[in-house]
């Protein structure tokens, strides 16, 4: 695992390139012949089926599927068919994340991503296919978050839909306490309205005034103001808000405003259970609660009660498993989180932001090794995290009319002995094992072309390899030591 | 002693119950109390007194009260309304407690934790504490909007808070981080103090004049409107005339000036200001934590003028020598008769744990508090009060400096502090006078339910 880290950025570069070729070849028709097809949590497994992808979208799926003529097939006989996974919630793949900013909603993900990041092409290998990337949890409002594919050159290419939400924090930042992160947090939403209600004061009075010069000067108004759009909002509104374009609005404030009239998703990080509280206040007071998901460590399970009175969702953030320490006697004792909100009755989707595993598929298994369903346990990679994302009408389940996004695994796919061979996304063949050159660099221990090792004389590597295209690299290591040695012995006479 | 029980006694196999939302074992819809002393409220004993208790609230107290059907019966000794602790930091947030970018707006409940160890809230009910106000004072540059909450084993404190903005809270001269405040930096904090409470005062009263001056512009512009509309068809002639014989003349039209008055501004909006403009028009009282005779009298100077000023002193460890001033001006001080044991720094070197009878002697209206040094020290509550009427305080003061004291001053007198029909039912049931150290506390209300004790029916 250590080792791929060490490769440079041409490596990345070099991969995404043949990604992209094989991409582009697969445009139009495909078709998936699986020995195996698991389309998702409580849909029938399929044995020996087909599916076949019509401009991004599954057209078909089952048994005696007709292929189309001009469909290209991926012959898999040996292999799994199953949905992509989705990653609810993230804060890789970006340059770093917003924790400068106290309450900056104004602040995009989409400004930070990096597409050639190796988190991208580590997604792939693990079956992710789709990934909600917000930002850090060490914040008040951090920002905006995009939902993106990961694959594709630039930004644009990647994003499946921008803005995905809010990011804000229940928890307290760096720096603060519980009282002044809660009051940091409402102190955004009634600076918002203090500031939308004085635009409509300004501009209720301007209007009432030029209405009284137009009567004394005895001339007739002319024309319509300028007209904006009245304010929704579930919990509270600024009445008048429909005499202010809405272009007048300060554009820092537009996405907050969109979070309380209900047309933004929130995601709110709650570190402990009481978090939750605070989270689930400013929700209602700001007339989010419908639109928020809880993003929650571990440690805020005993919240769980809370969480399923109020009917939101949660990504569980951080290891599946939470380990509590008594304050008294010191005593350890392992709490199963999934299990905990299984009880409660919260629906949860899992996510891969922990130290001890690298993906979702890790957590969804640890599920099925805790006593959980099967369907459960895919159901928080897959179908969950597509509806808390919005998406759960494209994603989630391979079914007609879905996205063609379909991961080819090797065997089952909860095990640890299963890979991922093939990866398709929305039609678009983009990730073969065979051909992955890190992978194989890994496994078969033989350094791609144009690649440098870093510190691999540190690491004891023989190879030392700094090659280029078309050199043989072991002769060049050869040379390289040559030269190395001629080096050492001229550095030993100079000291004579 | 008083009957604090030790922490260990509650089993961790109490913990799974007592997790907030989680039920605890159902209270009969009917409770029926008898105590040979009832303290309806300080003052007032009834003997062999009676208290019913249906669905959480007191419906009849009395001598002569028939007991209910299916009523569960408790007997005790002496019975009295649960203990309030008028300064605590108990189930806050510790970080709460130190943080400098605390201001006056920042409130206490939004540092309060509901998942608290559960044996804390035991431990404190135990000892008959059954309400707290919460301040994260101790450290912080401003103490921010205090609260009153209930003590419950199993509701989150949003369903048990009485009162979410019950005073604003300051401190002076109060050292920090083990370094004691040099004279010109406590000087400097009265200064402070007193100059917050004027921009609050000047706040309010913009906040006043603003509004009449609005008022009386949305009147002025009302008539003027009126007028406008009654005169436009005039002013129309009058525009087409000057129009042609500008036209007539080669002249440019242009138009009248309109004149009028200005709209008012609304005073800039400040949520520091604002809370201090409550304090300063009376609706929050000001709660300080004062040490030294010095800073006590500069304070008490300072505010002078402040004639709706509600301030209460805390710690006011020499309050003693200006005690008959405190008197005069009716300022409640909340006592923290300090316990052996603690690490006194200079500012305490004055305290004596007679200071709440010689406050008491001298007329001033006396609380009990436990100083939020540390979350649990509410647990020592009755032990403090036993202290105190141990070096002078009449028992009836140390009743009132319990209950009824700090449910007035924290605008929570009706609904906490006595036994009065109608209330939720914060009760206590003790086996002997509830500040002698042989006394156990055997049965506690809290919110109408029985939360401590077992009563076979």
């Amino acid at each position: 695992m250590k080792l791929h880290h060490t490769l440079t950025r041409a490596a990345a570069f070099a991969l995404s390139a043949c990604l992209l070729a094989s991409a582009a070849a697969a445009d139009g028709k495909l078709a998936i012949k699986a020995g195996r097809v698991l389309p998702g949590p409580g849909l029938p497994e399929l044995e020996k089926a087909t599916i076949v992808i019509e401009n991004g979208r599954i057209a078909a799926i089952g048994k005696d599927v007709k292929v189309p003529w001009d469909a290209v097939v991926i012959d898999a006989p040996n292999l799994v068919a199953i949905p992509g996974y989705v990653e609810a919630h993230s804060a890789r793949g970006m340059d770093r994340p917003n924790e400068n900013l106290d309450v900056a909603p104004f602040l995009s993900v989409r400004d930070s991503i990096d597409p050639v990041g190796f988190y991208f092409e580590d997604s792939l290998r693990w079956g992710v296919t789709t990934i909600n990337i917000q930002q850090g949890n060490n914040c008040v409002v951090a920002g905006q978050g995009v939902i993106v594919r990961p694959v594709g050159l630039t930004v644009d290419e990647m994003i499946v839909r921008t803005p995905s939400g809010v990011k804000l924090s229940a928890s307290p930042k760096m720096g603060f306490s519980a009282a002044t992160q809660a009051q940091t947090l409402r102190r955004a939403f009634g600076d918002l309205r203090r500031s939308l209600e004085q635009l409509v004061a300004e501009k209720k009075e301007g209007n009432d005034r030029a209405r009284r010069e137009a009567l004394y000067q005895g001339r007739d108004l002319e024309g319509e103001n300028a007209k904006g759009k009245a304010m929704e909002g579930a919990a509270w509104k600024v009445t008048g808000l429909e005499l202010v374009p809405r272009g007048e609005i300060d554009e820092k404030l537009v996405p907050l405003l969109a979070l309380v009239e209900g047309k933004l998703p929130a995601f709110i990080y709650c570190g402990r259970p009481m978090d939750v509280h605070t989270a689930l206040e400013v929700a209602k007071e700001n007339g989010f609660l419908a639109k928020t998901t809880l993003v929650l460590s571990p440690a805020a399970y005993k919240a769980a009660g809370a969480i399923a009175a109020a009917k939101v969702p949660v990504i569980l953030d951080g290891n599946s498993v939470y380990v509590e320490t008594d304050p008294l006697t010191g005593e350890e004792r392992e709490v199963f989180v999934p299990g905990e909100l299984k009880k409660a009755g919260v629906r949860f989707a899992l996510a891969s932001a922990n130290p001890t595993t690298e993906s979702l598929w890790f957590q969804a298994a640890q599920c099925v090794g805790r006593g959980m369903t099967r369907a459960e346990a895919v159901a928080a990679v897959t179908t969950i995290p597509a509806e808390i994302l919005g998406l759960g009408k494209q994603l989630g389940t391979l079914e007609v009319g879905k996205f063609g996004t379909v991961v080819l695994c090797s065997g089952d796919p909860l095990s640890v002995t299963s890979w991922v061979e093939r990866v398709v996304i929305e039609g678009r063949d983009v990730y073969d094992r065979s051909k992955d050159v890190r992978i194989k660099h890994l496994l078969g221990g033989q350094a791609p072309a144009n690649t440098q090792i870093m510190g691999a004389s540190l690491l004891g590597d023989p190879r030392k390899v700094v090659c280029c295209e078309g050199e043989d690299p072991e002769e060049h290591a050869k040379h390289l030591e040559e030269e190395r040695a001629k080096k050492d012995k001229g550095e030993a006479e100079d000291d004579k | 002693m008083l009957a604090i029980p030790s922490l260990l006694a509650f089993g961790i196999a109490a913990l799974p119950s007592l997790v907030p939302g989680d039920e605890s074992a159902a209270t009969p819809k009917d409770l029926f109390i008898r105590a040979e002393q009832l303290h309806v409220r300080p003052g007032r004993v009834l003997e062999r007194g009676m208290l019913w208790v249906h669905e959480g609230r007191i419906v009849a107290v009395g001598t002569d009260i028939k007991l209910p059907e299916d009523a569960l019966l408790i007997e005790g000794k002496v019975a009295c309304a649960g203990f309030i602790d008028s300064w605590s930091s108990f189930a806050l947030e510790p970080n709460a407690q130190f943080d400098d970018r605390a201001g006056p707006a920042t409130r206490a409940v939004d540092a309060v934790d509901s998942y608290v160890d559960p044996r804390h809230e035991r431990a404190l009910l135990a000892a008959g504490v059954t309400a707290v106000r919460l301040q994260p004072t101790v450290g912080a540059r401003a103490g921010g909007v205090g609260a009153v909450l209930r003590v419950h084993p199993s509701k989150s404190f949003a369903e048990t808070t009485v009162i979410a903005d019950a005073c604003s809270a300051t401190a002076i001269g109060v050292s920090r981080d083990g370094r004691a405040l040099d004279v010109f930096e406590r000087v400097s904090a009265v200064d402070r103090v007193v100059g917050a409470l004027a921009d609050g005062y000047g706040y309010l009263v913009e906040t006043n004049e603003y509004r009449h001056e609005l008022a009386e512009w949305e009147k002025k512009i009302a008539d003027k409107q009126k007028e406008l509309d009654e005169g436009f068809k005039k002013a129309k002639k009058d525009r087409e005339k000057a129009q042609t014989e500008a036209k007539d003349k080669g002249n440019e039209f242009k138009d009248k000036e309109y004149k009028e008055d200005k709209k008012p501004k609304a005073p800039r909006f400040d949520e520091e200001k604002e809370v201090y403009a409550r304090v300063a028009g009376g609706e929050l009282p000001l709660v300080v934590e004062v040490h030294r005779a010095l800073e006590i009298r500069a304070l008490l100077e300072g505010t002078k003028r402040f004639e709706r000023l509600r301030l209460v002193l805390a710690g006011a460890s020499e309050a003693a020598q200006c005690a008959e001033l405190l008197a005069e001006r009716r300022i409640p001080v909340i006592v923290w008769p300090v316990p052996m044991g603690v690490q006194r720094a200079p500012e305490y070197r004055g305290a004596s744990l007679a200071l709440a009878a010689e406050l008491d002697h001298a007329g001033v209206e006396v609380l009990l508090g436990s100083g939020a040094m540390d979350p649990l020290a509410s647990r020592d509550l009755p032990l403090l009060a036993a202290l105190a009427v141990g070096h002078g305080l009449p028992r009836e003061t140390a009743l009132a400096a319990l209950t009824t004291r700090p449910a007035r001053v924290f605008d929570v007198a009706d609904k906490l502090g006595t036994l009065e029909l109608g209330r939720s039912a914060d009760v206590l049931v003790l086996d002997g006078d509830p500040f002698a150290a042989t006394t156990s506390v055997r049965y506690v209300l809290s919110a109408g339910e029985l939360v401590v004790g077992e009563v076979k029916k």
